[in-house]
């Protein structure tokens, strides 16, 4: 006899961690599990969020003891395969090289981030929201290094987007973060829509979206109609990551989203989103360098974008903002390098200027972020004096400007002189467009130098506080010309309260300052990534490039210097006018071009579409429903009344004419 | 054999009781007829659930003169639609305990959704042509009553105006989908759904395929409903109840797709080759068309409509590629809106019933702030609207773009190509209107007048259909491998072909 109910074996996928799983799976259950306990409970929320980034970074390094034992590339499984019919659709994992260094970058940002926002964030509401909203995201980011299939990159892709719109409009009472979240989602989904068809050419070329098995099949394709697909998926794809990568034209989301949480920009900048282009694209860098005018066009992006950003970040007000547009500039300094960058090298070369820009950026912003929170506010005028005020401060701020301008030894050096020997092998090789990023480089160098030397001499300035009690001494004082030499001399800092200080400073916590100070010593010996089997970079540097890049950077810094003290907040920008920097605040109108060019355009399209809806299609279904009760109405009229005599008569004489008719003819 | 009966004699008997129990000298007590629905609700998915997994066949003469039979089974097609009805007729009733609407008796209305699910389970489970038709036409009166007696009360011209458009409109798209059933039988000698699949429209000529194809799809087409016959659509949803709005958005459109996948695509795959360009054609542009009106859309209802058009297009367009991922595609999406556009009625009528109307325009308190609950429903409901990976949608939808970009080799590459291209513009219109909503009601520093969240049974209806938004987002093998191997007869019977380059025994399978 059989039971009643024989329940069939429920699906389930099996169970034996691989670290490129784990790596994955443990971010997005801190998510799932903050988002369900952390609920108004601060100290669960944090406590899930720290402990899911830990063990994803202690997953990162088991697979890099992996990677580096057995070389294993086996792809591991996750919820496929999907049966799909004619389309391969595997869903798998992979573990290499590139994954598990990238991997273990991530996540020490990504705990450095959690572990500073529970100090930077602890009186704000959405917190528990916030440590899950970063859990999402890492899981997303990890999930696009650790993918080895085309649509797991688009579920990893598209969901850092969502975080983005969730983190940067975190604090949703104020319009400005409101607007800034949805310009941010907005614009990147409006890059990813070729970025999405990009993807399909690919996997409808191959019939698969196993990553191993699409680059097998595009990487040798000799054929002319080939070719051009290839460079079509190529181009749509690179639109998708011009979006998120903020490059020219979609630029303008991203200093915008400055109107996030500080920590949630650090996770945006140094190791996520905006960067993740660089990844996927030396992901499929073996297909990239098929199609030169893909390359060409990346090249010509992330010059024009090099440069330009490098040139708006000098003029920015508000330091954030001047971070956002050099993030938008180093970005730029990634792509650039694979669009250049000799097939046979490798696209090792901007990985390593991804890794070193996710320390010092990350630093960077946690850096600012501190300081913010002591002298209320980002702008050039609230922070200026911040390091002489706040001496701890000095050292994690000033090496990542360093490290920002390339200053030897520090990270940033290293991986920026690697991309300017990658240009110079590139123009030995021929490739297209390398004399362009050359001479882009040897523009953003100078012009970073300068934005950074910018920023320091504003932080290192005298506040206005020492000025007011230099002025009162000047005031009080018998002999004005005493005073005059101390205030060319002395170099004091000026202590307002030591026990004020004292408290402000003492406000940090344990794990938020240990965050950034890891950072910084990252920054510091980073360089050393280059010395590990994880990356293969050509060391032949040309040294009279490298001496002329020194020297560009010292000159441009010594100018910014220069102009800084006769300021009024050590601000160099101080010199140029109102206007000036207005337009450099608006990033030279791209919003109102955006607004002129998309969003009205679209939106008149919407109304006409509502009215054509309602006056033309809609139009058929009212008249005829107003036509049958027209109808009706006149059937129950001509039903109600007897017919006439007459109209009988009329009925025969038409009858009678009829027939008369048919007997004529 | 008898509990596939029982599942739908239950709701027909539970369903009729309860209206002519309202009529009865002596009327049931409220609560006496939500119980009476409850139990006939609860017993009715627990009969789903065992004709799904049992998979029974009930195969009984009716009008034998004209070879008419009560036939009835389960595939993996109709496993899926016919778990989602009956266990939304457990949802709306059990919802409708404290969000009786008012205009009409309760047990008038609980039979009337009673009736519905009937009707809408029997469309499903039916193998015969023709009582398919009866079963999809069942539906209508019922959801008439719904919308014309227990719509928005405050203005009865424009409760009668939408009820009465949908039933004129539904039934010119059912009559013609008649004519298009008995040519479709008499051309191929048999009402049999199965058999009908399986002939795959052997002996008919293509033009002839292709003139059947053409009613039946013009009849469907205003069910799914598909541009340009969707403007019935945004005024029922507005107007009708919650528990309506629920049904038709993830019940009642079903039907249609659904009927052309068994009536169009398995028989007539010639004819539907033929009018494939049009079908896509009307599908993306419906998706264009769904999106840019949610974009400037004042009633919060009337944009979940609009939205669901642009929806219904990604299915449309799945099915007119005609390969097996497409019909995949289209199959999952069609769960997929069915779940979401469930979700989204449940919390933006309940937001309707609290807020007094549905006006975007006028300024309240920020979800986030004052209903965290309501307003992490409608976020994920959003987030799924705009085809957020991880959520239920986002497969459907990207398939959909792939089936379009790799149609079936009789189809026009270059109208396709040009289809998946203006489709994957709609989900940048998706995110466009579904973050609008949300920065204006879930975002937001007002805290006045703040309505109160989600509770009681509403709570976990709502958390339930919240769940299966994710799981099945997280976990879409386990739709699709229900689906996968009715897809692959369909299209392997009609098209020997259609494998798409390069691939490795996806069609033969």
């Amino acid at each position: 006899m059989t039971p009643l109910l024989v329940l069939p074996p429920v699906p389930w996928p099996e169970i034996h961690l691989a670290p490129a799983q784990l790596v994955v799976l443990a971010p997005a259950a801190a998510c799932l599990l903050g988002l369900w306990w952390g609920r108004g409970q601060r100290r669960v929320a944090a406590t899930l969020a720290v402990l899911g980034t830990l063990v994803a970074l202690g997953a990162s390094a088991w697979q890099v003891v992996q990677v580096l034992t057995d070389h294993a590339e086996t792809p591991t499984g996750t919820v496929g395969p999907l049966p799909v019919g004619g389309l391969d659709l595997p869903l798998t994992l992979l573990s290499d090289h590139l994954s598990a260094l990238v991997a273990v970058a991530v996540a020490v940002v990504g705990l450095a981030v959690q572990g500073f926002s529970t100090w930077y964030l602890a009186e704000d509401p959405h917190y528990p929201q916030f440590a899950a909203g970063v859990s999402l995201f890492l899981a997303a980011m990890l999930l696009v290094v650790q993918t080895g299939d085309l649509v797991l990159l688009l579920v990893g892709w598209e969901l850092m987007g969502w975080c983005s719109w969730l983190l940067i409009g975190l604090d949703s009472r104020r319009a400005a973060a409101r607007r800034a979240a949805y310009k941010a989602f907005l614009v990147t989904r409006i890059g990813d829509l070729a970025f999405v068809i990009g993807l399909v050419i690919l996997a409808v070329g191959a019939g698969t979206t196993s990553i191993p098995d699409v680059v097998r099949h595009w990487a040798h394709q000799p054929g002319t109609q080939q070719g051009a697909l290839l460079t079509a998926a190529m181009v749509c794809l690179l639109s998708g990551i011009a979006g998120k990568s903020a490059q020219f034209p979609f630029q303008d989301w991203l200093p915008d989203a400055m109107e996030g949480p500080t920590p949630a920009s650090a996770l945006i900048h140094a190791a996520t989103m905006v960067a993740a282009g660089t990844y996927v694209l030396a992901r499929l860098f073996p297909i990239l360098v098929q199609s030169g005018p893909a390359r060409l066009l990346l090249a010509v992006v992330a010059g024009v974008t090099m440069v330009g950003s490098a040139v708006l970040a000098f003029g920015q007000t508000d330091l954030k903002r001047m971070l956002a547009w050099s993030t938008v500039s180093q970005v730029a300094i990634m792509l650039a390098a694979l669009a250049v960058v000799p097939a046979p090298m490798g696209p090792d070369t901007g990985i390593v200027h991804f890794v070193s820009h996710a320390m010092f950026k990350a630093l960077l912003f946690l850096g600012v972020g501190w300081l913010s929170v002591l002298v209320g506010g980002t702008t050039a005028a609230a922070l200026s004096g911040g390091v002489r005020h706040f001496r701890e401060l000095r050292s994690p701020l000033g090496v990542g400007l360093l490290a920002l301008t390339g200053v030897p030894p520090f990270v940033g050096f290293v991986s920026k002189e690697l991309v300017v020997g990658a240009s110079e092998h590139g123009i030995t090789a021929g490739t297209a467009g390398a004399w362009l990023v050359l001479v882009a480089l040897f523009l953003t160098i100078p012009l970073t130098a300068a934005y950074c030397m910018r920023a320091w001499m504003v932080l290192a300035f005298r506040t206005q506080e020492e000025r007011a009690v230099d002025q009162e001494v000047s005031r009080e004082s018998h002999r004005p010309q005493e005073v005059d030499l101390t205030e060319m001399f002395d170099t004091r800092t000026f202590t307002p309260d030591p026990e004020e200080q004292a408290i402000a400073e003492r406000q940090i916590d344990t794990p938020a300052w240990l965050s950034v100070s890891v950072l910084k010593w990252l920054t510091v010996v980073g360089g050393l990534v280059v010395l590990t089997p994880f990356v293969t970079v050509d060391w032949h540097v040309d040294v009279w490039l490298v001496g002329c890049s020194l020297l560009l950077m010292a000159g441009a810094a010594f100018g910014v210097r220069a102009l800084s003290p006769v300021s009024l907040d050590g601000d160099a920008m101080r010199h140029a006018g109102d206007r000036v920097r207005s337009a450099f605040d608006e990033g030279w109108a791209a919003d109102r071009a955006y607004l002129a060019l998309v969003a009205r355009p679209v939106l008149a399209l919407a109304r006409w579409v509502v009215a054509v809806d309602r006056d033309v299609i809609d139009a058929w279904v009212r008249g005829s429903a107003a036509a049958t009760r027209v109808a009706g109405a006149f059937g129950e009229a001509a039903h109600r009344r007897r017919p006439s005599a007459n109209l009988v008569w009329v009925l025969v004489g038409v009858l009678g004419v009829a027939a008369l008719g048919v007997r004529l003819w | 054999m008898i509990l596939l009966a029982l599942t739908l004699a239950v709701p027909a008997v539970a369903g009729t009781a309860l209206v002519l129990g309202d009529r009865a000298p002596v009327a049931a007590r409220p609560l006496t007829s939500h119980l009476v629905a409850l139990v006939a609700s609860v017993v009715t998915l627990g009969l789903t659930v065992w004709d799904v997994v049992q998979r029974p066949v009930v195969d009984a003469p009716w009008v034998p003169a004209i070879g008419l039979r009560w036939h009835f089974a389960v595939d993996g097609i109709s496993a899926p639609l016919l778990l989602l009805t009956a266990a939304l007729g457990v949802a709306v009733v059990a919802h409708a305990r404290h969000h009786l609407p008012s205009g009409g008796t309760p047990g008038t209305f609980y039979g009337c959704l009673l009736l519905v699910e009937l009707g809408a389970l029997g469309t499903f489970l039916t193998r015969d042509a023709v009582l398919f038709f009866i079963a999809f036409e069942t539906v209508l009166i019922p959801m008439w009553v719904l919308i014309n007696r227990f719509g928005d009360q405050r203005s009865a011209t424009a409760r009668s105006d939408a009820a009465g458009r949908f039933l004129l409109y539904t039934v010119l798209g059912s009559t013609l989908m008649l004519i298009g059933i008995l040519a479709l039988v008499n051309a191929a000698g048999t009402a049999d759904l199965d058999r009908l699949a399986a002939s795959g429209g052997a002996g008919m000529s293509s033009t002839t395929q292709a003139v059947v194809a053409a009613i039946l799809l013009v009849g469907l087409a205003i069910k799914v409903p598909l541009w340009p016959v969707h403007t019935w659509l945004p005024p029922a949803h507005t107007i009708a109840p919650t528990a309506g709005s629920v049904l038709l958005a993830a019940v009642l459109l079903k039907m249609g797709t659904y009927g052309i996948v068994r009536l169009v695509a398995a028989p007539l795959p010639d004819g539907l080759g033929v009018l494939a360009p049009y079908l896509g054609g009307a599908a993306v542009i419906g998706i264009l068309w769904g999106g840019l009106a949610c974009l400037v859309e004042r009633d919060l209802k009337r944009l979940v409509a609009y939205s669901s058009v642009a929806h219904m297009g990604f299915v449309v367009l799945g099915i007119a590629s005609g390969t097996d991922t497409g019909l995949q595609a289209a199959l999952f999406a069609n769960i997929a809106h069915g779940v979401v556009s469930a979700l989204l009625f449940f919390v933006v009528g309940g937001l309707k019933e609290r807020w007094g109307s549905a006006d975007l325009e006028i300024a309240r308190a920020a979800l986030r702030e004052t209903a965290p609950r309501t307003g992490l429903a409608l976020v994920i409901g959003f987030a799924a609207t705009l085809g957020l990976p991880g959520l239920v949608t986002f497969w459907g939808e990207w398939l959909s773009v792939y089936a379009a970009w790799s149609p079936a080799p009789d189809r026009p590459v270059g109208a396709f190509h040009a289809f998946a291209a203006v489709a994957v513009v709609g989900t940048a219109l998706a995110a466009g209107y579904a973050l609008r909503v949300l920065r204006l009601v879930w975002a937001g520093d007002r805290l006045e007048p703040a309505v109160a969240d989600l509770a009681g049974v509403e709570r976990w209806v709502v958390a339930v259909l919240v769940a299966a938004v994710v799981a099945l987002g997280v976990w879409p093998k386990a739709l699709l491998d229900s689906t996968a191997p009715e897809v692959a007869t369909i299209t392997h019977g009609a098209h020997p072909s259609t494998v798409v380059v390069g691939s490795e025994g996806g069609g033969a399978r």
